[in-house]
């Protein structure tokens, strides 16, 4: 046995290990939100179908999840399944979409072919995704029942994924 | 049906190299001939096997059978043929079982090679090589699964990314780049084999250097491949920018480098055996590491794949042989006893010790660059990157250090010899190396490193001329010989190898001085111009014509036409474009290059505005990096010469040592 070789081997490899695996989880594009631990911006959103309107303060009380998203977006596309029957397995919950940057007839479309389990809105000017500090879609939020952002989400959701943020959301 | 025959085959495979590991390390173990003849077999099983389940997904995608789920996800019934055979590695499931069928090739010619003068390091061999093929086999069958079966077959799928299909090189690279890869795995095997067996013979030591050369050849074309994609394709003008996926395929490319020369040392004084090995196994490990670094998405790259399940998999593999490999070196490598000492004084064995050392330093330097941002970010949950400026400072000075021993260390002989001689062999080439430097000057190169980079290249360049020729000359000199005929002797003898040594240094001679002054003496403009307004760089006048457009089945695009005149005679005229894909939202430019063997004219563009007429263009004159494509091909014949060459060797050891030894002067 060649103590020093083992000695120097496991020098060089262990900590390089160790590191690779503490970061086993990091996303480098997850970009941190200056909106988390504060309250969700209080915008108005016009409803996609039929009239109406929705004050985002006006859903404290329950959590909330806040997706933005787009019928040209891939991944949007990719994550509406899981969206839906997480909205609809978790009744608790307030869903919503806020169309960004796409016409209303567009979103209309998408959702009368594809389903949904969730209300939609239309973001007027893009008031609502500049209050959210919306950097590109599919970017999600999660409020908890004080109306406080928790979290955000940059890219598509999978089922696992929504079921760990909204847990972190009831808490 | 279709889906559940490639499964088939994907479990055969992996039911081959579990059963060829176990039957091969117990014929090690037991000294037995029949296990070993049984780990064989089950070694070609493997292999065909795993290429059928390549054949079978290849058909499934020119079938556009959507009833398999990768096909699902990359195929579409639109595509080129072309297109449709490179998905196979378009995608991360897909690049996976690529990347079994490439280990399948290797793991057959390896298998095939070995013969009875190998020993029990044959069985050990074959077993490492099966159980790596046995991990990629459960990756395969398990986490990655490409032969899932689509309940709902859709009518078409999406098409693969639409990078891919940007570029014709995005279908060359990465087979280039898996040849690199994955053929590490066949000397990392041997290496384990000369470990476990306690001894390295010279015939081992041929084969794990043969079996370094092809996927070293492989490498340094995808490598520079890699480099060439980004600089046509991505548009910001340089082929290099230290990113993460693009360090990874740097990292195995120098330690096999290094261990390629100290293989020639450890030949050549039986010293250094562990060293060697050591050389030989952190190259495979570091192809590992490169395949955890783009598969997993922890690091932020223009090249990687997303994030995936796939990504811990290869992290427990890599511990597992990083483990195992630093346990063997050190219970094992004192077995290896050296049979010959190393000459210390001013002799071509320091040379190669000192290339050695750097080339291990390179690699630490290039190692802790990249993985700096995840040690800071562990300790102080801060984001943070390392770019360009901690690159260039540590390693422009270990390239000119390597360049000098690349000049100096061929000039010197093997042991010690007088003062006289080394005069007379380290003096004249100073000659070439001073009038580089002149020659610079003139061009009005001020830059400190340019200077002594291309100084030490002219000082290389003579070197290598020398002695690529040395042996015709001597031919000529003393037998009367015509130059084809003494050359000749080289190109189809024994002497091949030294010949090929010599042609991949003057490869990697042109490639430092393409790299220094392309790197250096760039000239770049960034402007914006109306419709009909011209501009001028260097020699070139530049005028914007007008806007076209272009409508296709993925993309549309808008096109600057760029009337381009140099010295006042007009040329071919430019058209860098922006392109909108239908799946993504921001556009991806593709540049324009006139190239040139003195200088690049580089256009792109950075925004084009069809309702102004105007357009946003970046315009770089880049000097000399056709010569790193070209120095890289004269690389590459250099290893493939060097791979024709070990068969030749092996028969004619000792033909080739008397030819190498020095010549009376």
């Amino acid at each position: 046995m060649n103590k020093r070789v083992l000695a120097i081997g496991l020098a060089v490899t262990l900590p390089l290990l160790g590191l690779l695996l503490v970061n086993i989880d990091r996303n480098p594009t997850e970009i941190a939100s200056p909106l988390i631990r504060r309250p969700a911006p209080d915008v108005l959103l016009q409803k996609l179908e039929g009239d109406g309107s929705l004050q985002v303060s006006s859903l404290r009380g329950r959590p909330a999840v806040v997706n933005f998203w787009a019928t040209w977006c891939i991944p949007c596309v990719q994550e509406h399944a899981s969206l839906t029957s997480g909205a609809r397995s978790n009744p608790d919950v307030s869903f919503l979409g806020v169309v960004y940057e796409d016409s209303a007839e567009n979103a209309r479309g998408f959702l009368a072919t594809r389903g949904s389990a969730y209300p939609s809105y239309v973001d007027e000017d893009g008031r609502a995704a500049i209050a959210f500090g919306v950097y590109g879609v599919p970017e999600t939020f999660f409020i908890d029942a004080r109306g406080t952002v928790v979290d955000k989400f940059v890219g598509p959701l999978d089922e696992r994924t929504l079921r760990e943020k909204l847990a972190a959301a009831r808490r | 049906m279709t889906a559940s025959i490639g499964r088939g085959l994907v479990l055969l495979s992996l039911l081959c190299a579990t059963a060829g590991t176990v039957a091969a390390f117990a014929a090690f173990w037991k000294k037995r001939a029949d296990l070993t003849t049984l780990a064989v077999r089950a070694a070609y099983g493997f292999s065909a096997s795993m290429a059928l389940a390549n054949l079978w997904m290849v058909a499934a995608l020119l079938r556009n059978d959507f009833s398999i789920s990768y096909v699902a996800q990359v195929g579409s019934v639109s595509l080129p043929t072309w297109v449709k055979v490179v998905s196979l590695w378009s995608s991360l499931e897909g690049s996976i079982l690529f990347w079994g069928g490439v280990l399948a090739i290797y793991i057959a010619i390896a298998t095939r090679s070995l013969n009875a003068a190998h020993g029990w390091a044959r069985p050990a061999a074959i077993g490492a090589w099966l159980a790596c093929a046995t991990f990629f086999g459960f990756l395969i069958a398990g986490p990655a699964q490409p032969f899932a079966t689509v309940v709902d077959v859709p009518a078409d799928g999406p098409g693969p990314n639409p990078l891919l299909q940007n570029h014709v090189l995005m279908a060359i690279h990465p087979p280039f780049l898996y040849g690199g890869y994955v053929g590490m795995t066949i000397p990392f095997g041997l290496a384990l084999a000369a470990l476990l067996s306690g001894g390295l013979s010279p015939t081992l030591l041929g084969t794990i250097r043969t079996s370094l050369l092809a996927p070293w050849t492989f490498l340094t074309c995808a490598v520079v491949l890699g480099g060439w994609w980004a600089y046509e394709v991505l548009g910001w003008g340089g082929y290099w920018a230290w990113d993460p996926v693009e360090n990874a395929s740097l990292l195995p490319w120098l330690t096999a480098t290094a261990a390629l020369h100290s293989a020639i040392l450890t030949e050549r004084r039986g010293v250094l055996k562990g060293w060697t090995m050591s050389l030989v196994i952190a190259s495979f490990l570091l192809t590992i590491l490169g395949t955890f670094m783009t598969r997993s998405g922890i690091f932020n790259s223009v090249h990687s794949f997303t994030q995936s399940s796939i990504g811990p998999t290869i992290l427990v593999f890599l511990g597992i042989a990083t483990l195992v490999s630093v346990l063997l070196l050190g219970f094992r490598v004192d077995l290896l006893k050296p049979d010959g000492e190393l000459d210390r004084g001013a002799s071509r064995d320091t040379a190669f010790l000192a290339q050695n050392l750097l080339f291990v330093l390179f690699t630490f330097t290039v190692l802790i660059g990249t993985v700096f941002p995840l040690i800071v970010e562990a300790v102080r949950n801060v984001q943070m990157s390392v770019g360009r400026p901690y690159f260039d400072r540590m390693t422009i000075p270990i390239g000119a250090l390597l360049l000098f021993v690349m000049g100096v260390g061929p000039a010197l002989p093997w042991g010690s010899t007088s003062r006289e001689d080394l005069k007379r062999r380290l003096l004249p080439p100073l000659g070439l190396g001073t009038a580089a430097l002149a020659v610079s000057l003139a061009f009005g190169v001020r830059s400190p490193w340019t200077l002594v980079t291309l100084f030490f290249a002219g000082y290389a360049a003579h070197v290598t001329i020398f002695e690529a020729f040395r042996p015709a000359r001597n031919r000529m000199k003393f037998r009367k010989d015509g130059f084809f005929k003494a050359f000749s002797q080289d190109l189809f003898g024994p002497g091949l190898r030294r010949l090929a040594a010599y042609i991949a240094h003057a490869g990697a001679v042109t490639a430092f001085i393409a790299i220094a002054v392309s790197s250096t003496r760039a000239t770049s403009v960034e402007r914006s111009l109306k419709q009909g307004e011209e501009m001028t760089l260097g020699r070139y006048t530049l005028t914007f014509e007008g806007i076209e457009s272009t409508e296709e089945t993925n993309r549309t695009s808008l096109i600057a036409r760029i009337g381009v005149r140099k010295d006042g005679t007009a040329v071919e005229p430019l058209r860098p474009m922006m392109n909108q894909y239908r799946s993504q939202r921001e556009s991806i430019g593709t540049p324009a290059v006139r190239t040139g063997l003195v200088e690049d004219l580089y256009l792109s563009a950075m925004s084009i505005d069809p309702d102004g007429q105007t357009v946003g263009l970046l315009v770089l004159i880049n000097p000399l990096v056709s010569w790193l494509w070209i120095a890289t091909v004269v690389m590459a014949v250099g290893g493939l010469l060097a791979l024709l060459s070990s068969g030749r060797v092996g028969r004619t050891i000792e033909a080739a040592r008397d030819l190498q030894a020095e010549p009376v002067r």
